[in-house]
């Protein structure tokens, strides 16, 4: 196993330049005028060009990266939590809350407003019920109850969503819901970036500012409360601010899966070690990886793939390499 | 740290884990707690800790506690030195990370135990010993002025189970009052200026640990004949 490095500063620094210069060609990609790049210059030449590029793109790939920092953010910061590195905001039943809530809104015909509220409110209320039921279970310690609860949670709502699509309106309201359970950002105007952005800020500088006493959560629970800490009421604070980064991303793009399990994976690796930078590591490389892959969604092909299509192609191709590879050692959990 | 009259039992259990258990541990000095499996050693750490609250009796800490459970869940490959740090959550903000003096105190903690050379070192990949003495410069990090330690000679080496008593005498020289569980007579006898036994939960007898393990005693305490042999042991460094 690679040694930790204590150059996780500089490793986060060449992280954020390599980000910054992906957002910028993922604005010029696409396929308009044609496939591929545009030149900047074009830009000031063709106004139909500039209109694409800001009021198409622009709030598509900030989407994007708030998308990609909050699931990667989260992702890390439950792992943490959880003591477990193989957990993402699905186990706490938060995107399958959004799922429901965004399918209910569909079936009962609200505009994008009330299915991001709809969407928002069921993530939350799944994440309340894990831990409602968590609380109500008499063994095991906090940590797998709070698992238990949440993988049933999740099942239950998943029931719910398929009920809906079964009741759907197989022509209109069946498809909508499929499409927008696949996950993707082009319904993303700056309106419901207003709306998801300032949640997922505030999630993602939470988690960040907390990444130190999150790290220390991953320690047994007697072992962190001896070093001052309250385990139950930090653990609180951090699924929350998690789940609500979740809730709002999920709410404006749908379900996009395994940005929140593989990133924090990556960072490890990039950053050479496991300790607590990883949850910048992965706010930083999660939204790397969702602007490549939202840009490839949408400018590879004629016809656009759903986002969640292509994280979940490259996530799980990633994952497999990294189990090959034993970069993920499931055997120390 | 003062464990006054203090009784325990756990939820649905039918039995007391600790029942009028009484113990001063002073600074400067290490208690070994001896008995047989279940006596209520861990319970007895477990409340000196504040991790389980007594349903009778109190405890009176003279200062902050550092506690080292017996097992402990790593399920991140942290560096030595990020995992003392970890030591020195007691003494900052909520919202802090460790600073540049913190490290210092914990590079010296690691020093202090012999593991000043692995640092870097991922914690997943020590041996069982070495982890042992980056726990204990963990807890030395963290400046408590007790330190409770549960079994820390456990699954060790003769070699590692020397160093864990030579970093104990350390703790209490430097002023720190200790108390730990172990089955390791070898250990408290090293180590430990005072011994309790305990069975079924209560304290049978303490005193200083050459007297309190006498063969008699031990016999009754663990309910099978003892004697004494000479076997060959590590000297101290």
């Amino acid at each position: 196993m690679t040694e930790p490095s204590r150059k996780a500063p500089g490793r986060l620094a060449a992280s954020l330049v390599i980000l910054l210069a992906a957002t910028a060609a993922a604005l010029l990609f696409g396929r308009y005028p044609s496939p591929g790049f545009i030149n900047p210059g074009t830009l000031l030449e063709d106004p139909l060009a500039l209109r694409v590029v800001l009021l198409v793109r622009l709030p598509r790939t900030l989407g994007a990266l708030l998308l990609g920092a909050a699931l990667g953010a989260s992702g890390a910061a439950l792992q943490f939590v959880f003591a477990n590195p193989l957990v993402d905001a699905g186990f706490l039943g938060v995107s399958q809350g959004a799922s429901f809530g965004a399918a209910l809104a569909m079936v009962l015909g609200g505009g994008s407003l009330a299915l991001f509220g709809s969407a928002f409110g069921f993530a939350i209320l799944a994440l309340g019920m894990s831990v409602a039921m968590a609380g109500r279970i008499r063994f095991g310690g906090a940590v797998l109850r709070l698992l238990l609860s949440g993988i049933a949670v999740s099942a239950f709502f998943s029931a719910l969503v398929a009920l809906l699509k079964y009741g759907a309106d197989p022509l209109k309201t069946l498809p909508e819901i499929t499409y927008w359970l696949m996950g993707g950002l082009s319904a993303v105007t700056w309106k419901t970036l207003s709306i998801a952005a300032p949640i997922a800020a505030v999630s993602i500088i939470g988690l960040v500012a907390l990444r130190w006493r999150t790290a220390l959560l991953s320690l047994d629970e007697a072992t962190a409360a001896s070093l001052g800490a309250r385990p139950r009421l930090e653990r609180t604070v951090v699924l929350g601010l998690a789940a609500a980064g979740v809730a709002a991303v999920t709410a404006m793009a749908g379900v996009v899966a395994w940005v929140g399990l593989i990133v924090p994976h990556i960072a490890r690796l990039v950053l050479r070690g496991d300790g607590s930078p990883t949850v910048p590591g992965s706010a930083i490389l999660g939204a790397l990886f969702v602007v490549v892959c939202d840009a490839l969604s949408r400018g590879l092909f004629s016809g656009e793939l759903p986002l969640g299509v292509t994280t979940s192609l490259a996530g799980t191709v990633a994952f497999f390499a990294l189990l090959v590879g034993r970069r993920i050692n499931v055997e120390r959990g | 740290m003062e464990f006054i009259d203090v009784s325990y039992r756990y939820k649905g259990e039918p039995d007391d884990a600790l029942l009028g258990f009484s113990l001063s541990v002073l600074p400067g000095r290490a208690t070994a707690l001896l008995g047989p499996n279940g006596s209520g050693k861990s319970t007895a750490l477990g409340i000196g800790s504040g991790w389980l609250h007594p349903a009778t009796g109190r405890i009176e800490r003279g200062g902050s506690v550092a506690f080292l459970p017996q097992a402990e869940r790593l399920a991140f490959s942290f560096s030595c030195l990020e995992y003392v740090s970890f030591g020195r959550a007691p003494h900052l903000p909520y919202l802090a990370v460790p600073s540049g003096s913190d490290e210092e105190k914990a590079r010296a903690a690691l020093r202090e135990v012999g593991m000043g050379t692995k640092m870097d070192r991922r914690i997943t990949a020590l041996s069982g010993g070495e982890l042992q003495l980056v726990r204990i410069a963990r807890a030395l990090a963290q400046e408590a002025a007790y330190v409770l330690l549960d079994e820390p000679s456990d699954m060790l080496d003769p070699a590692h189970a020397a160093s864990i008593g030579d970093a104990i005498r350390r703790l209490t020289a430097s002023g720190v009052g200790v108390l730990f569980s172990t089955h390791d007579l070898a250990l408290a006898l090293a180590c430990a200026d005072e011994a309790a036994l305990m069975r079924s939960g209560r304290l049978v007898a303490s005193g200083p640990t050459a007297e309190a393990l006498d063969c008699e005693v031990l016999g009754e305490l663990y309910g099978t004949p003892f004697g004494l042999t000479s076997l060959p042991t590590p000297l101290h460094r």
